[in-house]
């Protein structure tokens, strides 16, 4: 009988090793690549979890089976199954776009690698290891940030210390919460626990203001390698937060979370905003987006409520689409200034036009507007957030405004025409965007569209996710 | 011939005060220093001493591991670093040569960055009186401190990988000599043996990026 727990973790790491060696070809490396996380992504969802299947000759797999290595237990739930096929699933749809938008190669065998440990990280029993393994896949994430032949970015050098910083606040957290299950009339110990473990999910998740990392990794190094990051590593540590509130639950019921968590989306929102739209940079621009998202994600969450997590739910389903098409039209448009300012983008959309589409698309999706996917959750939380806290309401709402003026302003100069040194238009040039990158691209316009038209397909797998969660106030 | 336990053993005397302070200089070395062979060697010293604090609060043989893991992390940024230099120095060459300046005991930055590292030395002390950590002694309190403040230090003066490599690693060890007290387990002193390697190589990696930016003449 062979472990489900245990497949979702070697499978990917397998093929991982078999992606490395073929990193020479670099569509081979690719679709070993985008086949491992479709495979894997599926074949979670719907493989039967309580019976075993034939996997061929006498051999059967067992999904809910659970496997032991090193004395640990690596036991998948049915609660977990939608959230690995979740990042599963975005990574096949980021792998599929880096292959087309020449992105860095090392993506393809190091984004398996991290879906292994980060599936590692959701499974392992006790919870104290998903940290360390967390901890390992943001060091081993660094690599995909690099540009090939330049200079080290200050975004994974700055990534590599925020995220590392986190560690010590989550583990002494478990330690503080076991010695506080035995002694609950020590509050002390609940207080600084909370304390560090708002501390460290701020490092993981760039609250401001140790935010500087999340604009410089989709600036500084590349825009997929960086969304790979803030969508698939990001989407893990918000799986390991809701798990600690699960196993944790009086953190939740500390009378400072609600507010807590509410000041600090708020000021992401406000913050993210003002920067996103004095930004000169397309890059820096995709992360004060991903931060006002992650702002209204923890608002969503401050609300304490079965709401409120299904809205978390929401925003981590449809975040990833509109990040992956930002991410993707930059790359097209970058492969062609090797720059993401404004100045050395001047009239790069001409020759690049589903670039420019799917940085459009994926800017309406991620700044909550009609049409885009995101359009589904930050309408559904402008609502929620009407009735919990009406003040606030304005905010988010501004924020999604400030995010389309920069990608309003980014497509005018990316269909500015340039001049001749002599004050003339240089005429228009054809293309250069194959058939392939085109229809990719058009698919995952079309997906981000229907999205944002029919939420009633994307809702229900929300709702679903938030039934594994008790830990909020009935 | 003695084993590693039994050469740990023998210098068992050193283990309590005397460590603590091999660990402050050794990291404030590591905060002022940008020369290569002197941090590598620092390095491995603080390592030394860091295994010596270890063995006080955890077994013998898991504190010797936990130095070869040390030791070897220290071996990847020698040789890191000693195949940078080849480059390095012929990119040096082909600039043209700058004015004669006249030599410092002790550059600007490198005293900034000692006066940092004393404040900051003197701020880990006061905490270790002021907020005693659990489960350790006192002097490993200190020298837990004195590795965070002056890792952070090294984090934050610099944004090239090496330091900051360096910094991470050092913050590492300081956050390990502590949390090995709380949680004895074989298994997270492996995860986090594994995620200081990792940084390692990391580190390596981005700074091979680094020399070859520099040599190809992209950077500096």
């Amino acid at each position: 009988m062979i472990a489900g727990a245990g497949v979702l973790v070697l499978l990917p790491l397998a093929m991982g090793v078999v992606a490395y060696f073929l990193i020479r070809w670099k569509t081979l490396a690719a679709l070993c690549a985008i086949a491992t996380a479709i495979v894997v992504g599926v074949g979670v969802l719907v493989l039967p979890f309580g019976q075993p299947v034939d996997v061929g000759g006498e051999a059967q797999l067992a999904l809910g089976e659970s496997v032991s290595i090193l004395g640990r237990e690596l036991v998948l739930e049915a609660g977990d199954r939608i959230g690995i096929a979740f990042l599963f699933i975005s990574a096949a749809v980021l792998f599929t776009l880096a292959w087309r938008f020449g992105s860095q190669r090392l993506l393809f065998p190091v984004g398996l690698g991290l879906l292994s440990l980060l599936t590692a990280a959701l499974l392992i029993q006790p919870r104290i290891y998903a940290a360390l393994l967390v901890e390992i896949a943001a060091v081993i994430s660094v690599l995909v940030l690099q540009h090939e032949g330049q200079s080290p970015t200050r975004g994974g050098v700055r990534f590599l210390a925020f995220s590392l910083l986190a560690l010590p606040g989550l583990l002494v957290t478990h330690w503080l919460l076991e010695r506080y299950a035995f002694t609950p009339n020590e509050t002390a110990l609940l207080d600084t626990a909370t304390a560090l473990w708002a501390l460290s999910f701020a490092f993981l998740l760039g609250v401001i203001p140790f935010h500087s990392w999340v604009p410089a990794i989709t600036s500084d190094g590349m825009p997929l390698g960086g969304i790979c990051v803030r969508t698939i590593w990001n989407g893990a540590i918000w799986f390991l937060l809701l798990d600690f509130l699960e196993t944790y639950p009086w953190l939740s019921d500390h009378p400072s979370f609600g507010p807590l968590l509410l000041t600090i989306g708020l000021v992401m929102v406000i913050v993210g905003g003002v920067l996103a739209v004095a930004q000169r940079r397309l890059g820096r621009l995709i992360g004060y987006a991903a931060l006002i998202d992650t702002g209204c994600a923890l608002m969503a969450l401050s609300m304490n409520s079965k709401l409120g997590v299904t809205l978390v739910f929401l925003s981590l389903l449809v975040r990833p689409l509109g990040l992956i098409l930002m991410a993707s039209g930059l790359s097209g448009a970058w492969a062609r200034s090797h720059d993401d300012s404004l100045d050395a983008l001047q009239g790069r959309g001409w020759p690049a036009p589903w670039s420019t589409a799917a940085f459009v698309v994926g800017g309406l999706s991620i700044a909550g507007w009609p049409l885009g996917a995101g359009f589904v959750w930050r309408w559904a939380h402008l609502r929620a957030l009407a009735s919990y806290d009406p003040r606030s309401t304005l905010f988010p709402l501004l924020a999604g405004a400030a995010v389309m003026i920069g990608v309003w302003r980014g497509v005018s100069v990316l269909f500015q025409r340039p001049r001749t040194p002599d004050g003339r238009l240089e005429p228009f040039s054809i293309s250069s965007e194959d058939w392939l990158t085109a229809t990719i691209v058009a698919g995952a316009i079309v997906a981000c569209i229907f999205i944002g038209l029919f939420p009633q397909t994307i809702g229900p797998i929300a709702t679903h996710l938030a039934e594994s969660y008790t830990f909020f106030v009935p | 011939m003695p084993t590693l336990g039994e050469l740990l053993a023998e210098v068992s005397f050193l283990a309590a005060m005397p460590a603590v302070i091999g660990v402050f200089v050794t990291a404030g070395i590591l905060v002022v220093s940008r020369e290569w062979r002197l941090n590598v060697l620092t390095l491995t010293l603080q390592v030394f001493f860091i295994v010596l604090l270890l063995t006080r609060v955890i077994r013998l043989e898991v504190a010797a591991v936990k130095g070869l893991i040390g030791w070897m992390i220290c071996m990847v940024i020698y040789v890191t670093e000693r195949r940078a230099s080849e480059p390095l120095r012929a990119a040096a060459a082909r600039e043209t040569p700058s004015p004669r300046r006249r030599r410092q005991i002790l550059s600007a930055r490198a005293s900034f960055n000692l006066l940092a590292a004393l404040l900051v030395s003197v701020a880990a002390y006061t905490a270790a009186l002021r907020i005693p950590l659990p489960e350790v002694p006192a002097d490993i309190t200190l020298a837990v401190y004195g590795l965070v403040a002056l890792g952070l230090l090294l984090i934050g003066l610099s944004e090239r990988p090496m330091q900051v490599g360096i910094g991470v690693l050092t913050f590492l060890s300081g956050f390990d000599l502590f949390y090995v007290a709380l949680e004895p387990s074989l298994a997270v002193a492996a995860l986090l043996g594994a995620l200081s390697f990792s940084v390692a190589l990391v580190t390596s990696y981005l700074r091979t990026v680094e020399v070859a930016a520099i040599a190809h003449g992209d950077a500096q």
